[in-house]
């Protein structure tokens, strides 16, 4: 079955969790960039060549992006952070939104607020609430968990592994690797914007040479 | 109060295309000019006037844009402040050369004479500037606020990257939000064109205006935007009244330096820390 | 020598002995005309060509020196002209000083509204100014003629040589960091208020100084001198000719002043079109036309000098140490830095590691005085640098590289060449290593190691373990803003701490 992303050597399929570790200037967030577009470079996603197509036509293809340091709307409310990313006709636009705050707790209590007011966690939340607006196949998450108190972290890790269940494929792209093993089946380490190693999470979290591998930037 | 509406128009193309258009001024001159070009052909009354000239000048702000700031966004700063002033000059030079030198006015669009309102008489057509002009930003503020579209413009002027990765068209908004500026700074125009006569060496005043409210209510905040140019536009009459209109403008220019000398940072700061 | 090719130098002698000898009076006049636009437009280099900065006050000071030297001539007679330049400069100096620290935009702001309150004052205060008539009648004892071309023609050579020799050195180089990477250019001690304050006011007094041979010239002052026209045909010409080239104000203004001439047909239609080759050139042509001319000529204007390989002599610096004491740096509730201490000596090479958001680099930018530290000390010997601004740093002593901000065109190495050319004896690099391939980190392992030898000592950020261990006498890792370990590198490296924090084995503090 096609992977659902192909970039370099790298591939994921629907329903995996791939840890992308390696430490700053590994190369992490570049090759998210590629994937979505932002820098150029070759890349399949569902099985087409994408490498023409500008970043707003391969989000809509069903990309779903959460950047590293949020980058939330600032000036625009919780709620209308998630109907700005949303595509569809109003009736169906609303509901969406709706059960997006439904499902996230956080967000729901504070659906005016603008959103440079929200702490840290919140605003995570946030950003993958809006990445998940378009009901994307493909999740892209840049170090999501820094800066966030471990009861967010959990919660975080918990939903992309109800996402993987539903068939979503998500890439993971952190430095904090025990953390990102522990949620993933897959991990992927780069130094220096080259794979150096890949396996199954379990052989990885378990190598010893991972320390070194993720230091060497 | 229509200074409102071109403090209006210049924050959303400033948001809109990250960069100062020092022609805006010019777009306002251009408005009342083709009002008074189509008045005077095809003889529409006042009110018929405004959209057709918005629409005019919504194409003559996208012209703008592509012209002159757009193609410009990666390179340094100055790039754009050269090809701005040197299209304000452009529009300023074609106006004076079309209208030879005989400045005009544009059609009033409430007819002069006053109306009695619980025993003050209020002159028409400055009433209904007012309310014309309210509306007006009335409607913008409900387009950025309630519908769809400025939501995702306010989505593109607030983080240009993100946007694009949330699947929102940027290259569409941005055009749309500068035919919303042009088209703005064009109904200023017909507004302003009556009592201000519409000449070609204004646009210079009118962008050191809407510049200083948007200096004064916070770099790239619309409501702040606005209260500059309602702040401005009362201290002008306020001094007027008492010291004649050469006083005021003496006043405001000194004020701005003042202000700007004594707060670096502008008088409200910068929301999120933006650039020109 | 003179840093003006001599093509150049001999058109501009050429220009106004030409002109006395075979030009009618009128053509004479349109040379000293040109010479006026071109003090005009050189003044203007100064502030926006070299330093990019969105000055639009220069018609005003045009208008200054003009009605200066227009009121003051029947008393002064030809003394009024340095009037004129005072009358420019000494307004020009405290606008300079009023807004040294405004960001661009505003900047530009506070230029305009200086501008429209001096052509305000110029068209309303009739008693002083005359009105919207202006003032005649006063230049019988002003210069005129063939000593009028020769004082004209006489001050814009000295000022475009000058201008072309003082920034074809060092102060040019600055400039142009200045102008597109200014934090960099604090943090090698170059301080932009001084050169902004300078350009400023010498800018303003050349305005003057042509304003003042324009009152003479025409024996006519009216508030146009002062209005808005003036200042765009400024930015225009200096545009056209070329912004930072030395003869692009001549150039420009040859263009300004023979384009109605030539174009007379179309009446007023010359403006339009000066405006729209504005346009033309500075989306096609951006470096102007002087440039064109230079390459159609065979001749490619020589870049500023930047060391290739870095010049590797002792640091002149007498400093011994660099001590940091309890250093903490909060953001908005996040402590980037806690109690951070640490001691650099000459002749040591420190490692700086630690995992992202550590604080590394918020630790450089508070040495480096881009940050300023909540509490605790940084001492270069006995001095005290947490009080000091970056440039002053940078003076006592230190000199830091970059990330990411380099100018176009330039290496890795010249950054940091730049950084060593200070004569600073302790240096602070900043992922130096990013980006490299391999033998390029070999190489900079060897030059790391030659510094040392030199007696330099060095605080050094990167992610790169291995080279940081091969070269670092030792290392401190940093993580959520404090140490967690320090010592020679393989014992840090070994540290269960260090593994668990690079892992992120170990959640939060």
């Amino acid at each position: 079955m096609t992977a659902v992303l192909q970039v370099g050597q790298l591939s994921v399929e629907a329903g995996e969790i791939v840890a992308l570790l390696g430490g700053n200037g590994a190369g992490k967030t570049g090759l998210l960039e590629t994937v979505l577009g932002f820098r150029p470079g070759r890349a399949l996603l569902f099985g087409n060549d994408v490498s023409s197509l500008p970043v707003e036509q391969r989000v809509l293809l069903g990309v779903g992006y959460v950047p590293a340091g949020r980058r939330v709307f600032a000036s625009l409310t919780v709620r209308e952070n998630l109907e700005a990313s949303c595509a569809l006709p109003l009736p169906e636009r609303r509901r969406l939104t709706d059960e997006m705050l439904a499902s996230f707790p956080m967000l729901a209590e504070r659906p005016h607020a603008r959103a440079w007011l929200l702490s840290g966690g919140q605003q995570q939340m946030l950003a993958l609430a809006r990445a998940l607006m378009n009901r994307p196949r493909l999740l892209l998450l840049d170090e999501p968990t820094l800066g966030l108190a471990p009861r967010v972290v959990g919660d975080l890790l918990e939903r992309l592994g109800t996402l993987a269940a539903e068939r979503c494929a998500i890439l993971l792209a952190e430095q904090r690797a025990g953390l990102a093993l522990r949620a993933a089946t897959r991990g992927v380490v780069l130094s220096r914007g080259r794979i150096v190693r890949q396996g199954s999470a379990v052989a990885l979290a378990a190598d010893a040479e991972l320390a070194d591998l993720m230091a060497g930037g | 109060m229509a200074y409102a509406l071109v403090a209006l128009g210049f924050v959303l193309a400033l948001n809109a295309a990250g960069a100062v258009n020092f022609a805006h001024g010019d777009l306002v001159v251009l408005g009342g000019a083709v009002a008074m070009f189509i008045g005077v052909r095809i003889g529409l009354p006042g009110v018929a006037l405004l959209p057709l000239v918005a629409v005019a000048l919504g194409v003559a702000g996208i012209v703008a844009a592509q012209v002159a700031i757009l193609p410009l966004a990666s390179r340094p700063p100055e790039a754009t402040f050269i090809a701005t002033i040197a299209l304000a000059a452009v529009i300023e030079q074609a106006l004076t050369l079309a209208m030879a030198g005989a400045p005009g006015s544009t059609p009033a669009i409430a007819g002069s004479g006053s109306l009695e309102i619980e025993g003050l008489a209020l002159g028409r057509q400055p009433l209904a500037i007012v309310v014309i002009s309210a509306v007006l930003v009335l409607a913008v503020w409900l387009l950025l606020e309630r519908t769809q579209t400025g939501r995702r413009m306010r989505a593109v002027a607030a983080d240009r990257h993100m946007a694009q990765a949330v699947g929102i068209s940027v290259g569409r908004y941005v055009t749309l939000s500068l035919a919303l500026a042009g088209a703005l700074a064009g109904t200023a125009g017909v507004l302003l064109g009556h009592q201000f006569l519409v000449q070609p060496t204004q646009g210079a005043g009118y962008m050191l205006k809407a510049y200083m409210a948007v200096a004064l209510g916070g770099w790239g905040s619309v409501p702040g935007a606005l209260l500059g140019a309602i702040a401005i536009g009362s201290f002008e009459t306020f001094v007027s009244t008492g010291l004649g209109e050469t006083w005021a403008s003496a006043a405001l220019y000194v004020g701005v330096l003042l202000i700007l000398s004594l707060r670096p940072q502008g008088l409200f700061g910068e929301p999120g820390g933006r650039r020109a | 020598m003179l840093a003006i090719n001599r093509f150049w130098l001999v058109v501009l002698i050429a220009l106004p002995v030409v002109a006395l000898l075979a030009l009618p009076g009128f053509g004479q006049r349109m040379v000293v005309l040109i010479g006026i636009y071109g003090l005009l437009g050189v003044g203007y280099q100064l502030t926006f060509g070299q330093l990019g900065m969105l000055n639009l006050a220069q018609g005003a000071f045009f208008g200054l020196g003009a009605y200066a030297a227009a009121l003051t001539a029947p008393a002064l007679g030809a003394f009024a002209l340095l009037l004129g330049v005072v009358a420019a400069a000494v307004p020009a100096a405290l606008v300079a000083v009023l807004t040294l620290r405004l960001q661009s935009h505003y900047f530009a702001l506070a230029t305009l509204a200086l501008a429209s309150l001096v052509s305000l004052v110029a068209v309303n205060a009739e008693g002083l100014t005359g009105g919207a008539n202006g003032l005649a009648g006063f230049a019988a004892a002003l210069p005129r003629g063939p000593v009028l071309m020769g004082l004209v023609w006489g001050c814009l050579i000295a000022a475009v040589v000058l201008h072309a020799w003082v920034f074809s050195g060092p102060i040019g180089e600055q400039a142009s960091l200045l102008r597109q990477a200014p934090l960099v250019a604090a943090t090698l001690g170059i301080d932009p208020g001084r050169f902004r304050v300078t350009a400023f006011v010498f800018g303003g007094a050349l305005a003057g100084l042509a304003g003042a041979f324009s009152a003479s010239l025409s024996g006519v002052v009216s508030p146009e001198a002062a209005g808005f026209p003036l200042m765009v045909l400024c930015l225009s010409l200096v545009v056209l000719g070329g912004a930072r080239h030395a003869m692009g104000a001549v150039i420009g203004a040859i263009l300004a002043v023979c384009l109605p001439e030539l174009l007379r047909d179309l009446q007023g239609a010359w403006l339009l079109g000066y405006a729209i080759i504005t346009l033309v050139v500075v989306r096609w042509a951006p470096e102007g036309l002087a440039s064109l001319v230079d390459q159609a000529r065979g001749m490619t204007q020589t870049p500023a000098s930047a060391p290739q390989a870095p010049a590797t002599a002792p640091p002149a610096s007498h400093h011994q140490q660099l001590t940091l004491q309890r250093v903490s740096k909060r953001f908005g509730g996040v402590d980037a830095l806690r109690d951070v201490s640490l001691t650099v000596r000459r002749g040591e090479i420190l490692g700086l590691i630690g995992p992202n958001g550590s604080g590394k680099t918020t630790l450089l930018n508070v040495v480096s005085g881009l940050e300023r530290p909540d509490s605790g000390s940084i001492l270069l010997d006995k001095t005290h640098l947490e009080v000091l601004p970056a440039h002053r740093i940078a003076q006592a002593g230190l000199a830091r590289s970059f990330q990411a901000v380099m100018r176009a065109g330039e290496s890795k190495s010249s950054d940091l060449a730049r950084a060593l050319t200070r004569g600073a004896a302790f240096l602070l690099l900043d992922e130096p290593a990013g980006g490299m391939g391999e033998r390029e980190r070999r190489q900079l392992a060897g030059l790391l190691r030659r510094l040392r030898e030199q007696g330099y000592g060095i605080l050094i950020v990167d992610h790169d373990i291995d080279l940081l261990s091969s070269v670092c006498d030792r290392l401190i890792c940093l993580d959520g803003g404090h140490t967690i370990a320090e010592g020679p590198p393989a014992a840090v490296r070994a540290d269960q701490r260090v593994r668990a924090s690079f892992l992120g084995l170990a959640d939060a503090a």
